[in-house]
C-alpha cells in the first residue's frame, strides 16, 4: 500500500519527463568526451533545488545512468572514453567501428548496459533495506576500519603502485585543511576565511577532473582526428548475443559486487570484467580485434555499478565512486542524510529512487537505441568550441554550490592539479578516494579512540571492525597472489 | 546633442527620485550563512515571502553562503556595504560563540541587530541502551561516569549547550562531537553514544519510535509537545538554552532605512499566515525588537564565553 503510493508519484507525467530529460542530457553529456557523468550531475544539481526530493534525485540518476552509458559512444567511435568507465570499451568497440560495424559494436553496448543495469537495480531493491538494518551497527571503529578498506583499492586501481600512494596521500593531506573534526581547531587555512570548512569537494571534483580534461584536450587540439565512419544497423546478430551471453552474466555480477564495494567505481569493474571475460572464454584470441563479448563485458559492468554504487550510499551514506559522492551532495542539499536513517525517515524517497533506477534504465536504452545514428553527428562538433564550453560550465558550476569565490581558486587549482597528475602517470582517481574517506577515516579514528578513552583494544574489538581490517589485509595482498598466480601459470605454459 | 540632455536630464531625474522615494528600491539580498534546505534557510525563505506579500513592490532575495559553521556567511553579511540591500541570518553560533574560538573576521559588537523572528527549543534525549532513561537516573550515573553526549560539531550550539548545562549542573560529561546533527542523530539511534541534545520535532519521531527516551526540556517551563517531561529549572539546576535566529546587517546603515528594516520585519513576522506555516515546520516563531535581540546574543555570548574558556577553547583559531 504504503510502496504502491510511493511508486506512483514515479508514473506522474512530470516525474517520468524529468527522469527522461536527465537520462538524455546525461546520455549526450557521456557521449561528448570530456564531459563526464560526474560533471553533469554536479552540474545541474542547483536545477533539482526547486524540485521535491524524488524528483529531483531521479533526474540526477537520470544523468548518472545515461552518463555512464553515453561513454561507450565516443569509445566506440572516436577511440576517446567519454568517461573513464568506458575506457575499456576502446579495445573492441574501436576496431569493430573500424570495421564499418559501428551501429553494431553501439547497439551491443546500449543491450549490454541495460541489462547490466537491469540486474543491479533489482539488487538494490532487494539487498539494500537488509544492509541498512547492519548499517546501525557501524559506530566509529567500524566507519573507521571500512574507510581504511576503502583506501587500500587504490592500491589496485592504480598501475603504478607508487604514484598511487602519492595521489592518495596528497588527497589525504589535501582534505586536512579545515577545521578539526574533534576539536574544531581551523588546520592550513591560513587566515582565509573561505577555507575554514576545507576545499569544497563538488568544485574540487570539477577542477580535478574537467577543467584538467579541457587543459589534456587543448594540448590535443590540432591534432588530426580519425575520420567518422557511416554507422549502419543497430542491432548484433543471435551469433553475437550467444556468444556474449556468459560475459553479459558474469560482467553484470562483478559490476554489482564491485559497486557495492564503496571506493572502486564502473572504470575498475569493467577492467575486471574485461578480463575475466577474456580469460573464460574458449576464443581470447579474438579479444582487442573488435569481438562483441568484449564489448558486453565492460558495458554490462559499468552500468550495474551504478545501481550497485547506490546501496551503499543510501544505505550506508557511503559514497561507492565520484559520481555516487556528488550524489551525495544532492541528497543534502535536499535535506536528507543519505545513511541508515533514510530507510525509516523518508522511506518515500528511497522507494522513489529504486523505481527510478529501472524507469531509467530503460529510457536508457531506448534513447540508446534511437539515437545510435545521430551520435556520429553530435561528436562533429569542433573540439576548441566544445572546450570552451566546458570551461564555462566549470567556472558557474563551482561558484553556483556555495556562492563562495574562495571555490573558484579550489577549482582552478585542482584544474591545474589534475592536469599535472594527469601529464605524469598520477591517478586522479586515487585522489578523489582519498579526499572522500580521508576525512572519513581520521574523524572515526579520532572519535572512537576519544569514546574508547584510547584503549586501541576495545577500539579495535568488534566483529565488523575486525572483519574489515582482515578484507584490508586481503585487498592490500591480492596484487601480491594475482602476480604469483600469474607467473604460475607462464611457467606451466612455457614447456608447451 | 538635444537628445543628449534630454536623456542626461531624465537620468538625473530618476536618480533623483529615487532618493527621495522609498528605500528599497531594488531587491533585498539576504544571506543565510547554511546550505538550501535547512530549518534557517527555509524559514527565512517563508520570512521573505511575508515581507514581499506585506509591503508591495519590494522584493527580498534568499542567498545561501554556507561554511564555516555559519562563520562565511555571515561574514559576509556583518562586513557588507552598509546600504540596507545586503543583511543577514543571524543565527546564535556564528553571533554567540564561533567569535569566541577566534579566526572569524567580526565580532558581536560588529554587529547591527534588526530583528528576531524565532527561537530553537531543545532538550535532551537518552540514546537507545543508553544506561539512564530519565533526569533522575542520568544525574545518579554521571556521578559515577561522564556520560558520552553527541553533538553536531566541535564549538557548535549542541557542544556548548551540553558543557553549559554540565557546568549549571555540576558534572562531568564527555562531548563527542560528529560532523552534523544527522551523523550524531544515527550514533544515538545506533547506540554508539549515551545522549545527545536536539530539537523537539526532531527527538519526538524517535521517542515514538522507542528508540530514544526524553531527559529533560531546556525551556523555563514545560511544553506541549512532551507535558511530561521535567525542565532542569524544576530539578533544581539553574539551566536554560535555546537557539534563535533573527535578521542582522553591518553597522552604518542610514538611520532612516534601518528605522523602516526594523518595523517591517515586526510586520512580516507578525503576518498569520507566516507564523501558520513556521508552526507547521516545527518552528517557533516569536519576534523580538532590536534591543532585545541585542540582549539576548550578547546574554548567550557571555554564557558561551565561560564554557569556552573552561574548555580551553577560547581563541584557539587566532
Amino acid at each position: 500500500m504504503d510502496v504502491l503510493s510511493s511508486l506512483s508519484q514515479l508514473f506522474e507525467l512530470n516525474t517520468l519527463w524529468t527522469i527522461a530529460l536527465g537520462t538524455l542530457g546525461g546520455l549526450i553529456i557521456g557521449a561528448l568526451p570530456g564531459l563526464t557523468a560526474t560533471m553533469g550531475v554536479a552540474l545541474l544539481i542547483p536545477m533539482t533545488f526547486g524540485m521535491t526530493p524524488v524528483v529531483g534525485l531521479n533526474m540526477l540518476i537520470g544523468i548518472y545512468i545515461g552518463g555512464i552509458y553515453g561513454g561507450c559512444v565516443s569509445s566506440i567511435l572516436l577511440r576517446t572514453p567519454g568517461t573513464p568507465a568506458s575506457a575499456a570499451t576502446v579495445l573492441d568497440g574501436y576496431p569493430m567501428a573500424q570495421r564499418g560495424e559501428a551501429g553494431k559494436a553501439l547497439g551491443m553496448a546500449t543491450i549490454a548496459s541495460t541489462i547490466g543495469g537491469l540486474f543491479a537495480a533489482i539488487v538494490l531493491a532487494t539487498l539494500a533495506p537488509q544492509l541498512a538494518s547492519i548499517a546501525l551497527k557501524f559506530g566509529a571503529p567500524e566507519y573507521f576500519a571500512l574507510a581504511l578498506f576503502g583506501l587500500t583499492i587504490i592500491a589496485s586501481l592504480s598501475g603504478d603502485l607508487l604514484k598511487g600512494a602519492i595521489s592518495g596521500l596528497l588527497g589525504i593531506l589535501i582534505s586536512c585543511v579545515g577545521a578539526d573534526p574533534i576539536t574544531g581547531v581551523l588546520r592550513y587555512t591560513f587566515g582565509v576565511s573561505g577555507f575554514a570548512s576545507g576545499f569544497s569537494f563538488t568544485p574540487a571534483l570539477i577542477g580535478l577532473f574537467a577543467l584538467s580534461e579541457v587543459f589534456t584536450q587543448m594540448e590535443r587540439i590540432g591534432k588530426s582526428e580519425a575520420p567518422v565512419r557511416t554507422v549502419s544497423g543497430r542491432w548484433p546478430s543471435r551469433t553475437d548475443m550467444r556468444e556474449s551471453k556468459s560475459a553479459l552474466i558474469r560482467g553484470s555480477i562483478i559490476g554489482t559486487i564491485i559497486g557495492i564495494i564503496p571506493g572502486t567505481g564502473s572504470g575498475t569493474a569493467s577492467w575486471i570484467s574485461y578480463n575475466e571475460a577474456r580469460r573464460s572464454s574458449h576464443t581470447p584470441e579474438k579479444f582487442g580485434t573488435g569481438y562483441a563479448p568484449g564489448i558486453a563485458a565492460t558495458e554490462s559492468a559499468n552500468n550495474a555499478v551504478c545501481a550497485a554504487a547506490l546501496i551503499p550510499l543510501l544505505a550506508l551514506g557511503i559514497p561507492g565512486d565520484v559520481v555516487t559522492a556528488v550524489l551525495m551532495g544532492g541528497l543534502m542539499i535536499q535535506g536528507l542524510a543519505p545513511g541508515p536513517m533514510l530507510f525509516q525517515t523518508n522511506p518515500d524517497v528511497i522507494i522513489g529512487i529504486f523505481g527510478g533506477t529501472f524507469i531509467a534504465t530503460i529510457f536508457m536504452f531506448i534513447f540508446g537505441m534511437a539515437l545510435i545514428p545521430l551520435f556520429s553527428r553530435i561528436l562533429l562538433i569542433p573540439r576548441q568550441m566544445l572546450a570552451m564550453t566546458i570551461v564555462i560550465f566549470c567556472f558557474i558550476g563551482s561558484f553556483a554550490i556555495n556562492l563562495n569565490p574562495v571555490d573558484l581558486y579550489t577549482m582552478i587549482g585542482f584544474g591545474v592539479l589534475g592536469w599535472g597528475m594527469q601529464k605524469f602517470g598520477f591517478s586522479q582517481a586515487a585522489l578523489c578516494i582519498a579526499l572522500i574517506l580521508g576525512p572519513m577515516m581520521e574523524a572515526n579514528l579520532r572519535r572512537g579512540l576519544l569514546q574508547s578513552g584510547d584503549n586501541l583494544i576495545e577500539f579495535a574489538s568488534g566483529p565488523i571492525t575486525l572483519l574489515f581490517f582482515f578484507l584490508t589485509i586481503l585487498s592490500l595482498g591480492w596484487p601480491m597472489i594475482a602476480r604469483l598466480k600469474q607467473r604460475n601459470r607462464k611457467t606451466i605454459q612455457a614447456p608447451e | 546633442m538635444n537628445k543628449k540632455l534630454i536623456i542626461a536630464a531624465a537620468l538625473l531625474a530618476a536618480s533623483i527620485s529615487t532618493e527621495a522615494f522609498a528605500f528599497p528600491d531594488r531587491p533585498i539580498q539576504v544571506i543565510v550563512p547554511y546550505s538550501a534546505g535547512g530549518g534557517t534557510d527555509l524559514s527565512l525563505r517563508l520570512l521573505a515571502e511575508s515581507f514581499e506579500r506585506n509591503f508591495d513592490g519590494s522584493t527580498m532575495v534568499v542567498r545561501n553562503q554556507p561554511g564555516g559553521g555559519g562563520s562565511i556567511g555571515t561574514s559576509g553579511a556583518v562586513l557588507a556595504r552598509p546600504d540596507g540591500y545586503t543583511l543577514g541570518a543571524g543565527a546564535q553560533g556564528p553571533l554567540a560563540l564561533l567569535p569566541h574560538l577566534g579566526g572569524t573576521p567580526y565580532n558581536i559588537d560588529d554587529v547591527e541587530f534588526i530583528g528576531l523572528f524565532g527561537r530553537n527549543l531543545q532538550v535532551m534525549v537518552a540514546c537507545k541502551d543508553a544506561p539512564f532513561s530519565n533526569f533522575d537516573e542520568f544525574l545518579e550515573y554521571s556521578k559515577t561516569k561522564a556520560p558520552q553526549i553527541g553533538n553536531s560539531g566541535a564549538g557548535g550550539a549542541n557542544h556548548i549547550s551540553a558543557e553549559a548545562f554540565g557546568k549549571a549542573a555540576n558534572i562531568k560529561i564527555e562531548s563527542v562531537p560528529f560532523g552534523g546533527s544527522s551523523e550524531a542523530r544515527t550514533a544515538c539511534v545506533g547506540g554508539h553514544i549515551d545522549a545527545m541534545v536536539a530539537s523537539p520535532a526532531e527527538a519526538l519521531g524517535q521517542v515514538e519510535a522507542g528508540n530514544v527516551s526524553m531527559l529533560f526540556v531546556m525551556e523555563p517551563e514545560r511544553i506541549d509537545l512532551f507535558p511530561d517531561t521535567p525542565t532542569a529549572v524544576e530539578k533544581g539546576i539553574d539551566f536554560t538554552w535555546s537557539s534563535w535566529k533573527g535578521i542582522i546587517g553591518p553597522k552604518g546603515i542610514p538611520e532612516q532605512d534601518l528605522k523602516f528594516l526594523r518595523s517591517a520585519i515586526k510586520t512580516a513576522v507578525e503576518d498569520e499566515e507566516f507564523r501558520k506555516k513556521m508552526e507547521e515546520m516545527g518552528e517557533f516563531v516569536i519576534y523580538e525588537d532590536a534591543e532585545q535581540y541585542e540582549a539576548r546574543a550578547r546574554s548567550d555570548s557571555k554564557t558561551a564565553e565561560a564554557v569556552i574558556r573552561d574548555l580551553g577553547m577560547y581563541g584557539m583559531n587566532n
